[in-house]
């Protein structure tokens, strides 16, 4: 019962307790991403710190990465990434599709 | 314009198909004058609440991208996804012409119980879409003035009829196919699309447990890739990403995206064969 309490306890409040995760900046900048291509760590989960300093707002949007995250301008938020296999990962801003995308290099 | 044109063809298309699907499906009932009501006041709904979600996403967009957010939205989806189900049943259970088939107070029975769904089945699809389409119009018009703020405005408008003319090719298909075939097309849209929703909502989900403390077994089956079938089909471009738009498609899916899927259509199928039209 107390388990249950305290996993409700953190699913609610999203808290993580241990180690922090490897974390990686990206800048997105009104369809243009700072790095155009994130190096991480393969085969560990990670965490990529978004940060929105375009004028308009994003959609942060990658099939592969699982990820789908609207950011109004000025937003800073995250999203935790499974581990990847080494290998190229595209993503792209939803709003400004015509941009290049930009990648994760996993290795 | 181009860009403005393509993203409101791209998120609206979906809602527009679902009310395209109900509205034709509604034309064919005895009470059909009162389900439609139920249905309109949903699509308008649905424009309420992407007004109010995307003025969220502005003005509260630290609270809106942060985990309580991610959770809301998967929760909305997940529902839309349950939505999705239950109408096709209910559809399948009425049977497209039940015109003849059914006395008059077995309608009225129906029209109350799934007049209710129509509502929030085209309220949630107008709004999970619409509030992107809002904050992206919003945004980019924002920073655009004189002659290109026009061109932003037309491209905006253009991609909205062009989501309309699609679905009015779609059901000008109608002419060429049975009613029969014409349902059973939609019906397998509609629960293709469930699909779809059904993982997005997982992967939402997942993105939140792997981002806790929580034992090792739980990262390995929300997160590990089972495999990777990226080389045949990518999931990032093309047939794959519209696969993976319209039914779900992952080339490298975790354990519980997979059964999820799995346990979704042998769900549905047992569902459907169950609920088949008494003749």
């Amino acid at each position: 019962m107390r388990r249950a309490l305290l996993l409700g306890s953190m699913l609610l409040s999203g808290t993580a307790l241990a180690a922090p995760l490897p974390t990686y900046e990206l800048s997105l900048q009104d369809g243009h991403f700072d790095p155009p291509q994130l190096v991480v760590k393969a085969d560990e989960r990670f965490k990529i710190v978004l940060n929105n300093i375009g004028q308009g707002p994003a959609e942060f949007e990658s099939t592969p990465l699982r990820v789908e995250k609207v950011l109004s301008p000025g937003v800073t938020t995250f999203v935790v990434i499974h581990p990847l296999k080494p290998g190229v990962y595209p993503f792209f801003d939803e709003f400004n599709p015509q941009l290049p995308e930009g990648s994760i290099l996993a290795q | 314009m181009n860009q403005s044109m393509f993203i409101v063809w791209r998120e609206s298309v979906e809602a527009l198909l679902v009310i395209g699907i109900l509205q034709v499906w509604i034309s064919r009932q005895a009470e059909h004058s009162r389900l439609a009501r139920f249905l309109w006041a949903g699509v308008l709904l649905g424009l309420l609440c992407s007004a109010g979600l995307a003025g969220l996403m502005l003005w509260a967009g630290e609270a809106m991208s942060g985990s309580q957010g991610e959770w809301a939205q998967a929760a909305l989806t997940l529902l839309a996804s349950g939505l999705m189900v239950q109408m096709v049943f209910w559809m399948h259970r009425h049977g497209a012409t039940l015109k003849h088939s059914l006395v008059r107070e077995a309608d009225q029975r129906l029209a109350r119980q799934g007049g209710w769904g129509v509502l929030l089945l085209a309220l949630l699809a107008v709004s999970r879409e619409g509030s992107e389409t809002v904050v992206f119009l919003y945004g980019a018009g924002a920073r655009l003035n004189g002659p290109a703020l026009s061109l932003f405005a037309i491209g905006g408008l253009l991609g909205l009829v062009l989501a309309g003319l699609t679905v009015v090719v779609l059901r000008g298909s109608r002419r060429f196919i049975s009613w029969s075939l014409f349902f059973a097309l939609s019906e397998a849209l509609l629960l293709l699309l469930g699909g779809a929703l059904l993982v997005a909502a997982v992967d939402r989900i997942s993105g939140q447990l792997l981002g806790m403390d929580l034992p090792e077994w739980v990262y390995g089956a929300f997160g590990e890739s089972r495999w990777d079938s990226s080389a045949l089909l990518s999931d990032s471009h093309g047939l794959g990403s519209l696969l993976a738009d319209f039914a779900g498609y992952r080339a490298a899916p975790s354990l519980v995206t997979v059964l999820v899927l799995l346990g979704y259509w042998l769900w549905v199928g047992n569902g459907l064969r169950r609920s088949r039209p008494a003749a």
